[in-house]
């Protein structure tokens, strides 16, 4: 189990990719683009623990797993292994880092190299870091595959006669050669069959009590991560939006998204149909220009409204919605009207003002709005009749601005910290509890 | 849970092969399978039991080296019944037709109308150089042209009209005729029947500018156009994250409650086949193991696959202890290598020796429709008949290991010096 011994401290880390970086790119001048697959995020990993990492693809959780192994450059940010920082390690520092850090990756087909046996597969981390020789490695070599279930004849056999499961124990023999203290496990299973993901979550847990291992588990299984781990990270966007004991996250979460994702898991019981269940609408937005202040806020089922707002939270997501689309100018204005309204570059005559924005209004709004709300939609959607965007989002802007948009809520310190504005800092700065 | 229980699809004694050049494999084997109207019937099963080839059998789209080898599917229409009675008399029963006793352009004909699919992977179902509003629009139209026509059991897209020479033609004139404005407006209808926001402007674009979430709604728009008596849904939310799965079900959920839709859903999730199911087939191996209602199949199981199978998933709302996986190794579908037992034999924690014949399917307590093929339906688990744990050797040999063919049938207890999959796995065993 684990201890207060504090094994990776993971401080703010980013991991940009840049888009149009080429040489032909910048001849033509095209600005690079960021891909903020991680953006600034900081946890702890304590000794002897399983920490999960979890959330839908495309949020950076192996990202995360593979740049704080050092397997990527990081393009900000500070992960200590050890209380050594792992980034400014020299030759020798980091081939030792390299030893008590391990990874196992997903797809047990493709990384086993299919033209060495199982034997050399497992022993080339001994190879490279020189450990053992003679008969002492062999002997290694044999009681690594003999601990994951595999029989220690198979020596000489290929990769391609292994079934997944089995593929997936030669990739923990192998991670297991150097006997290391920290394993990243990214998404062990999730290629494998449910019978067969029992085998080797089992034999995770094992290994885990036998060798005082340490795990970081990546996975987007939730029901694989609540039965694991004993700390969650949650994350969406690039971002851990809450982190805390595996049991507080799963019975108490705080975070709508953390709320939402566990509420979307469907339950292998007959109760399941009869269950309540709130489902989130819409996709993820891109990693490449994310919503400013809470990455979460377009999808959120509790966004804040401003303080004297009167309205249902169905509405103001209508509205907050409708905002979306005007700011990413995600609107085809010339197809409103269909062939009724002529639209050209300078938008549409002043007589067709009053039906290009029911039209619009009719197609873009979900929802039926009070009348002074409709008023303010309806000024705004008539500055787009004159293809005024600035001015359409800024009329909405004014009224609707949540705290949400403005501010990107912080992560606390605490035992189960979480990254929203429902909890703890208002607005204002002032201290705003618990909802 | 359905107002009728009137059967729309029966299935009886199907069987799949494939002719594969290192053999024959039984991908489905003896299958019976009964579909009522306005169901939700779910299969589930691990990757090579079988399921997909079951729900393509029924499609026809079993392409060499597979063949059906043996079986009826019968359907109830009586339209088509009475069209094709006069020639293929001995196809027709009552309203029920069996379908692979009728011409293939007949049966062709009933893709789209009577039976359409959607798969896993939305990505590569759609063509990624034609607006997604001009792929359903054309879906729509060939349904359109057929109604037009509903007597005619001719293969619509062999048409004149429908020719590859009018489509480049469409590409050139300007009066398109390919697809005429009614499918077009039908096209985006059916885009805002399965909830996809503005559908308009979404008709003119582009696969790719869709989210995985988004496309697979466009499927099934696509497979709606036709008004399909069954919906074949094929591992549907495999590819999505679990928020988007969530919103794909109850769309798929809604559907069914507002057209009286029939859903053959496929998927290795138990969670999506509880959330969705009113009746449920297990399969292992190519057979359907145990089959019944879903409390029949949740609840009262008999089956110990089922059991192993509902034992391994982790619960979501518990902190659970260990996991009971199901030793061993999903088995080899390869005729040669299958012997006349029990499939699941091998892995089986209650094994016993009436398990080296192979067992018929038995009806089992529960609901009316609860059949297993399990001796165990009919008697209790007896541990002085028990199978010795080594009976069929060390389980954990590769797959395929094919430099040394090893055989099942060979009752010989091999030494057990190894630690298996069993101790290493788990306490299953």
């Amino acid at each position: 189990m684990s201890t207060d011994e504090r094994l990776v401290r993971v401080d703010g880390l980013r991991k940009y990719f840049w888009e149009n970086d080429s040489i032909l790119d910048r001849l033509f001048g095209e600005e690079p683009v960021a891909v903020r697959a991680v953006d600034g995020v900081s946890f702890d990993v304590y000794e002897g623990e399983t920490l999960g990492l979890v959330g839908e693809s495309g949020c950076g959780k192996s990202t995360t797993g593979e740049t704080l192994l050092a397997l990527q450059e990081p393009t900000e940010g500070r992960v200590e292994f050890d209380g050594d920082d792992v980034y400014a390690l020299g030759r020798d520092g980091l081939t030792a880092f390299r030893r008590d850090a391990q990874v196992v990756f997903q797809d047990p087909f493709s990384s086993l190299d299919p033209r060495m046996t199982i034997g050399e597969i497992v022993c080339q981390p001994l190879d490279v870091h020189d450990v053992a020789t003679g008969t002492e490695r062999t002997e290694r070599v044999r009681t690594l595959l003999e601990r994951v279930g595999l029989s220690a004849d198979h020596l000489d056999r290929y990769p391609h006669e292994f079934s997944g499961g089995q593929r997936q124990r030669i990739g923990i023999a192998r991670a297991l050669a150097l006997e290391p203290e920290f394993l990243v496990l990214d998404e062990p299973t999730s290629a494998l069959d449910v019978s067969v993901q029992a085998q080797v979550l089992n034999l995770l847990e094992d290994l885990q009590s036998e060798f005082d291992l340490t795990y970081l588990l990546i996975s987007h299984d939730l029901s694989v991560i609540r039965h694991s781990c004993d700390r969650v990270a949650v994350m969406y966007l690039g971002e851990i939006v809450e982190i805390g004991p595996v049991r507080d996250i799963f019975e108490s979460p705080k975070h709508p998204y953390t709320r939402a994702l566990l509420e979307s898991v469907p339950r292998a019981t007959t109760a399941e149909r009869e269950r309540d269940r709130e489902t989130l609408s819409g996709d993820v937005p891109s990693p490449r220009d994310p919503p400013s202040g809470c990455r979460f806020r377009t999808r959120c089922p509790a966004v804040i409204p401003p303080d004297d707002l009167d309205l249902e939270q169905a509405q103001y997501r209508a509205i907050m919605d409708l905002r979306e689309r005007i700011e990413r100018r995600d609107v085809s204005l010339e197809s409103v009207g269909g062939d009724r309204i002529a639209f050209d570059d300078g938008g549409v005559p002043e007589r067709d003002v009053p039906a290009f924005v029911d039209a619009l209004a009719d197609r873009l709004l979900e929802r039926e709005l009070p009348p002074t709300h409709r008023d303010i939609v309806e000024e705004a959607l008539a500055a787009l009749a004159g293809v005024d965007w600035d001015e359409a989002a800024e009329v909405l802007r004014q009224r609707y601005e949540s705290v949400c948009e403005r501010r990107n809520p912080d992560l606390g310190e605490e035992r189960h910290p979480v990254a929203c504005h429902l909890y703890g800092l208002a607005a204002d700065g002032s201290e705003n509890g618990d909802r | 849970m359905s107002e009728s229980t009137e059967a729309l699809l029966r299935v009886e004694g199907l069987s799949t092969r494939f002719f594969t050049e290192q053999g024959q494999v039984n991908a489905v084997s003896d299958l019976d399978l009964r579909i009522d109207r306005g169901d939700v019937y779910g299969i589930v099963g691990e990757s090579g039991s079988g399921k997909s080839v079951t729900a393509r059998s029924i499609m026809d789209l079993i392409e060499s080296p597979g063949e059906i080898t043996s079986g009826e599917i019968w359907y109830r229409n009586g339209e088509l019944a009475a069209a094709v009675e006069d020639d293929h008399g001995h196809a027709v029963d009552g309203s029920f037709v069996d379908l692979l006793e009728i011409p293939e352009r007949v049966r062709r004909s009933l893709r789209g109308t009577s039976f359409s699919m959607i798969f896993q992977d939305p990505e590569s179902s759609f063509n990624p150089s034609l607006t997604v509003g001009e792929q359903l629009a054309e879906a729509v139209e060939v349904q359109r042209r057929a109604s037009a026509n509903p007597r005619s059991t001719r293969a619509r897209t062999r048409s004149e009209e429908y020719s590859l020479g009018s489509f480049v033609l469409s590409t050139m004139l300007p009066s398109k005729r390919y697809v005429s404005e009614e499918s077009r407006e039908r096209a985006i209808s059916l885009l805002e029947l399965v909830g996809i926001p503005d559908p308009v402007e979404r008709a003119d674009e582009y696969p790719h500018e869709y989210s995985g979430g988004m496309l697979q709604r466009a499927m099934i728009a696509q497979a709606l156009a036709g008004e399909p008596d069954l919906l074949i849904a094929d591992e549907p939310t495999t590819a999505l994250d679990v928020t988007i799965q969530a919103q794909i079900l109850d769309l798929l959920d809604e559907l069914k409650r507002e057209t009286g839709m029939t859903i053959l859903l496929i998927t290795h999730n138990l969670g999506v086949i509880a959330r969705m199911c009113d009746r449920v087939g297990v399969m292992y191996a190519g057979e359907i193991v145990e089959r019944g209602t879903l409390a029949d199949v949740f609840d009262d199981h008999v089956h110990p696959y089922t059991h192993g199978l509902l034992g391994s998933i982790p619960d979501v709302e518990r902190a659970g202890g260990r996991l009971e996986p199901i030793p061993g190794n999903v088995p080899s579908l390869l005729d040669r290598e299958m012997g006349d037992r029990c499939r699941f034999a091998d892995r089986c924690p209650k094994a016993m020796e009436d398990c080296l014949s192979h067992p018929p399917e038995v009806d089992a307590e529960g609901s009316d429709h609860h059949a297993v093929r399990c001796v165990l339906a009919e008697r209790s688990y007896d541990e002085s008949r028990a199978l010795p744990d080594d009976y069929f050797g060390e389980p954990d040999r590769p797959a395929e290991a094919v430099d040394e063919p090893q055989s099942d049938d060979e009752p010989l207890p091999a030494e057990r010096t190894q630690p298996t999959l069993e101790d290493a796995g788990g306490d299953g065993s």
